[in-house]
């Protein structure tokens, strides 16, 4: 409570929690709200300009955008949240054990994380979707082995950093368990940063989810997936450009809405003095 | 022809020499979707080296641009034999880009070569038996039993006349840098970039080609293609994407074409699989499919329902109709089959190809309708094809293109199995239409034939391995000055009757 009351105290922590509160609230609504189905055709409607009945316009099919961009949320925020926080969780597990074990399980754990940071974040989810196959389930699998890298190489530091405290010291006097030790003291100071970090890796992972759709790599059609949108969209971007634009909007606004939350954060979770 | 006409064209030219006009080089730069993967004719299957081949190479015999009757190519005249199994060729004075005379010996290796071991297209060749060069310019090709497609395959792109001497040379190392006795020579190939094309000057159709030069430009995004040709930097734009004809259309300076080439589109069923292998429910997909919306909505009107999986061409049944669309009756006979909940199934889809995409998506929703849950699943097209091949798959959209006037290549290809490709591996089977394949190779053309492959297309149509589409049109679009360009029934197109007239 102490955080999100702190959060609200800046303006950009509040900014973005609004944006996503909208968004949330708007995706949520929308199935209730809006007359269309986001995946009945309706060729007669099809590209149709932004008007009052279709705020964001029809696309080629003749579907509502504005019903299809908000049920992409769904998609796009339920592959971005699991994407990142899934693979946090396995990271900051390997982080603390290599940072509070040390020695020869550290190391291997560091060498091995090198291994993965060595090649580059696309080409090697590209080529893990690529020969698993393209699919959301397949896409899970992709970033889980990828993503948890800098999480495990964040916590590691600040367990390593944590660890050489005096209040740690305590514990060891006090013949503390290693175990209870990491995770009531070490843990929950060592996690700040991971946070911050975790609101840009949204961003970073909402983009690099529409790019695996965009790739054809990722969710398939007729699923809203803003990516999806958007490479659908290509052929028809110039007699009917809201096709394309009203998706991109969405991920930039969800890109903004994250990016300032994750200031804010970073303020909120600043110990005092 | 009006001899008038010619003429003025002629004074006209000569009145443009006289002005003292620098005379240069004239480039026709064509904007394609397909990258050639190969220039060796017998190698190869996909659209971007068929049409660069037969830029190059030329063939005896080609079809001509009606796509009704074949013309000739590097030989001037021939005759069949009453049984048809004695073919005489006499060659016509023509020679290889470098100079180098063709002669029958050419003809004669180019053929074998296409029979061997290594070509892809071997049992189009087999059937002839023998050869005898009777000299340079005359060459008669025997066959041991009737194979009435042996004259018009032919005419196709694998049986391409190369210089047998370099060829042999060279090996494999040839069709980097190809001579071909082709209206046009390969001056530079970029791969995945661009293909340099430089004017035959040893063609045998004297005069042509009219421009100098020809650049095939490898673009795959079909929006790239029309921004290329509206920005002025390429002069005919292959496949522009059908949504945008009418605006093309109506530019100034730009004009649009289309024709429906021989070509079918359809979905393929793995009657291996239940419930495919229910001859109801195959023909309850096809009633479920609103194949008049599908023309409207993905094609943009650019092209017909399909009543087959065989293009319309010689020997079409005129009266065989598409599909009615009855969701009523598709759901009755789903019932009927045991399916009155329908089932779920997975659609596999060329990623690359949009207009595919959008069919699978406006299938998913009409299958919907009749309680056919469908996954679209986009694969990379080499993998879609492999996936099918394996037999691992419950539909996939796809197409076939005849590169022949004849109708024997592709019901080879969609209806019998095992042959080509298991019926396009859909592996289903009839016996009555495999015995009238072989009977209508062995049956000279004529009424008699076409009867054989209207009951074959007709035995498709009824057991339905497939669920039939349309068949599309394929459109280009071209600056105001560049005349007589076209794209023939073959889907190929031709360019030493392109003018650039500025």
């Amino acid at each position: 409570m102490r955080v999100l009351r702190n959060l609200l105290r800046t303006v950009s922590g509040s900014v973005g929690l609004i944006m996503l509160i909208i968004t949330i609230a708007s995706t949520v609504l929308t199935p209730f709200l809006s007359p269309y189905d986001p995946f009945a055709l309706d060729f007669a409607n099809a590209m149709q300009p932004p008007s009052a009945a279709h705020w964001f316009g029809t696309d080629n099919f003749g579907r509502d955008i504005f019903t299809r961009v908000m049920a992409g949320a769904v998609y796009d925020m339920r592959l971005a949240l699991i994407c990142v926080f899934g693979p946090m969780a396995i990271g900051v597990l390997i982080g603390l054990v290599a940072g509070y074990l040390g020695g020869r399980i550290d190391a291997a754990l560091m060498r091995l994380t090198d291994i993965v940071w060595a090649f580059p974040f696309y080409v090697l989810v590209l080529a893990i979707v690529g020969v698993l196959g393209p699919s959301e389930t397949n896409l899970y699998i992709a970033f889980f082995l990828v993503n948890w890298i800098g999480y495990a190489r964040i916590i590691r530091g600040e367990t390593l950093l944590i660890s050489r405290l005096e209040f740690i010291e305590a514990t060891r006097v006090l013949r503390f368990g290693k175990l209870r030790v990491t995770l009531r003291h070490i843990l929950p100071n060592a996690i700040t940063p991971a946070l911050v970090y975790s609101m840009s890796d949204v961003v970073l992972t909402v983009q690099a989810v529409a790019a695996m759709s965009f790739f054809g790599l990722g969710v398939q059609p007729p699923a809203p997936e803003w990516g999806l949108l958007i490479v659908e969209s290509i052929d028809y971007m110039r007699d009917a450009p809201w096709m394309t634009v009203f998706p991109g909007l969405a991920i930039v606004w969800i890109g903004i809405a994250f990016a300032l939350l994750g200031e804010g954060l970073s303020t909120a979770l600043k110990p005092k003095g | 022809m009006i001899p008038g006409l010619n003429l003025k064209a002629l004074l006209l030219a000569s009145a443009v020499a006289l002005t003292g006009l620098p005379a240069a080089a004239e480039t026709l730069r064509v904007a394609m979707g397909f990258d050639p993967l190969s220039l060796d004719p017998i190698a190869t299957s996909d659209n971007g080296s068929i049409w660069t081949q037969l830029l190059i190479f030329d063939t005896l015999v080609r079809p001509d641009k009606t796509g009704e009757g074949l013309e000739p190519g590097l030989a001037e005249s021939w005759t069949v034999s009453e049984d048809g199994l004695t073919l005489t060729f006499n060659l016509r004075e023509a020679k290889f880009s470098d100079g180098t005379p063709v002669t029958a010996e050419d003809v004669q290796f180019s053929i074998e070569r296409a029979a061997s071991e290594e070509s892809g297209w071997a049992r189009f060749y087999r059937p002839i038996t023998s050869f005898e060069i009777v000299n340079d310019r005359q060459i008669v090709m025997t066959l041991a039993e009737p194979f009435t497609p042996a004259f018009n395959n032919l005419a196709l792109f694998a049986a391409a006349i190369l210089p047998k001497a370099q060829v042999e040379e060279k090996g494999d190392a040839f069709f980097d840098a190809p001579v071909g006795a082709g209206p046009f020579m390969l001056k530079n190939w970029a791969r995945g970039s661009r293909i340099e094309l430089e004017k035959n000057p040893n063609y045998w159709q004297e005069g042509k080609p009219y421009v100098d030069d020809a650049v095939l430009e490898i673009v795959t995004e079909p929006s790239a293609r029309v921004i290329k040709l509206e920005a002025g930097e390429v002069d005919v734009a292959l496949d522009p994407p059908l949504n945008q004809l009418e605006d093309l259309d109506g530019k100034d300076g730009i004009s649009t074409g289309q024709i429906i080439p021989y070509r079918a589109d359809f979905v393929q069923l793995n009657t291996t699989r239940e419930p495919f292998d229910d001859e109801r429910v195959r023909k309850a997909l096809n009633m479920a499919i609103d194949k008049d919306a599908l023309v409207q909505g993905v094609l943009y009107g650019a092209g017909e329902p399909a009543a087959a999986a065989m293009p319309v061409m010689a020997y079409a049944d005129p009266e065989l109709a598409p599909y009615p669309y009855d969701p009523a009756a598709a759901k009755e006979l789903l019932a009927e089959a045991g399916y009155a909940d329908g089932f779920e199934a997975q659609l596999l889809v060329d990623s690359g190809a949009a207009t595919s995409r959008n069919a699978a998506i406006t299938l998913q929703a009409m299958l919907q309708q009749v309680g056919v849950r469908v996954e679209v699943q986009m694969l990379e097209g080499g993998t879609q094809w492999e996936t099918t091949k394996s037999g691992n798959y419950d539909m996939s959209v796809s197409y076939a293109t005849s590169d022949t006037i004849d109708p024997d290549q592709i019901i080879g290809f969609v209806g019998v199995n095992p042959e080509r490709a298991n019926a396009y591996h859909t592996e289903w089977k009839s016996e009555r239409l495999n015995e009238l394949y072989e009977e209508e190779r062995k049956t000279p053309d004529g009424d008699e034939r076409g009867g054989m492959f209207r009951e074959m297309v007709q035995i498709l149509h009824d057991e339905a391995p497939y669920i039939f589409l349309y068949h599309p049109a394929s459109a280009w679009a071209a600056q105001d000055y560049v005349k007589d360009f076209e794209i023939l029934p073959t889907s190929n197109f031709r360019l030493e009757e392109v003018k650039i007239e500025k």
